[in-house]
């Protein structure tokens, strides 16, 4: 396979995962998030009920433990687009991708070795 | 595996910071020496499917989910483990930045841990397992699988030191939960190597036949 062609399969299928992902992704807690709730006693260990209070609350206590109050506002939080809904998922998604692609491009010309 | 700025307190936060900027100066290093010119379009088109790929949680049992890493993948594929700190950094940099998945303060500690951890432990796992069974593809997947399983247990020690998990319960958690999210991890680093040494079996540092 000639490199041009590989490398642009290689960016349609991140495009098609980038499309589907929003339609397809779980929204069920990560491994992370689900320690953390069933250590805070918020969602059963091996179950699937959370509880949004004691998640919430637990939320809180865990800035009163660390004291880290670093807040940000990202501007596509959560992979979304504030009043797009799926339309935005898909959005965010295809635009986060497309963006790796040109940084990890650019950063990649200027560090890596000189061949000529 | 992303960790929140709450989890972790300022001060530890930026020791993670410091231990990550060494990595990152390492990972710069390799670029200059190591990285072809003509490789930069498969680094790139690697990391954007590595961006795609993490934004589609799969669900395992017990109510959670789980996506892929890919340090390992990068590692492997471009033969250095310092390939995968250079992908992930970048990767996390804007999930951090533009999506708000991970913290800012925190960067430097889900860089550790899954682009160091995930770089190294895919990299070295590779090599060691394939060297020993032969098999590249079986080989890429328990690395894969060990890559994304060591990386939740240094994160459950780091939030353990942090004083937000009591270590135990982390250990079991973050192990339990990742033990079966790295078989998400193996399989896919196992099926992409496949498909590129299939398509392009000239672009791998490391060759997946047997002979090697």
């Amino acid at each position: 396979m000639e490199t041009k062609q590989f490398i642009l399969i290689g960016v349609a299928i991140a495009l098609v995962i980038a499309v589907a992902a929003p339609f397809l992704a779980s929204g069920n807690p990560d491994g992370l998030e689900s320690a953390f709730f069933s250590i805070y006693e918020a969602k059963p260990f091996m179950g699937d009920e959370l509880d949004e209070d004691a998640a919430g609350a637990a939320e809180e206590q865990v800035v009163a433990t660390t004291g880290n109050d670093f807040s940000y506002e990202a501007f596509m939080p959560d992979y979304s687009i504030p009043g797009l809904d799926k339309t935005g998922e898909v959005l965010a998604v295809v635009i986060g991708t497309l963006l790796i692609l040109v940084l990890v491009f650019g950063v990649a010309k200027i560090s890596a070795r000189p061949d000529n | 595996m992303h960790i929140p700025d709450a989890f972790i307190p300022m001060g530890q936060a930026l020791i993670y910071w410091i231990i990550a900027l060494i990595f990152i100066a390492l990972a710069l290093r390799w670029a200059r020496r190591s990285m072809e010119e003509e490789k930069i379009p498969l680094v790139a088109v690697l990391a954007a499917g590595i961006f795609a790929i993490q934004a589609l949680n799969i669900p395992i049992p017990w109510g959670t989910s789980g996506h892929m890493v890919g340090a390992a993948l990068a590692a492997i594929v471009l033969g250095s483990p310092y390939a995968g700190v250079f992908v992930l950094t970048l990767v996390l940099l804007v999930q951090g930045v533009i999506f708000g998945d991970g913290g800012i303060t925190v960067m430097g500690a889900n860089i550790v841990n899954m682009g160091v951890i995930g770089g190294f432990v895919g990299y070295y796992g590779y090599t060691a397992v394939k060297n020993v069974i032969g098999n590249a593809y079986a080989a890429a997947f328990i690395a894969g699988w060990a890559s994304l399983f060591i990386s939740a247990i240094l994160c459950a020690v780091e939030l353990a030191i942090a004083g937000t998990f009591p270590l135990v319960p982390a250990l079991i958690g973050l192990g339990l939960y990742h033990a079966v999210i790295g078989l998400i991890e193996g399989g896919i680093t196992a099926g992409a190597l496949y498909l590129i040494a299939s398509a392009r079996p000239d672009i791998l540092e490391h060759p997946t036949g047997v002979s090697a």
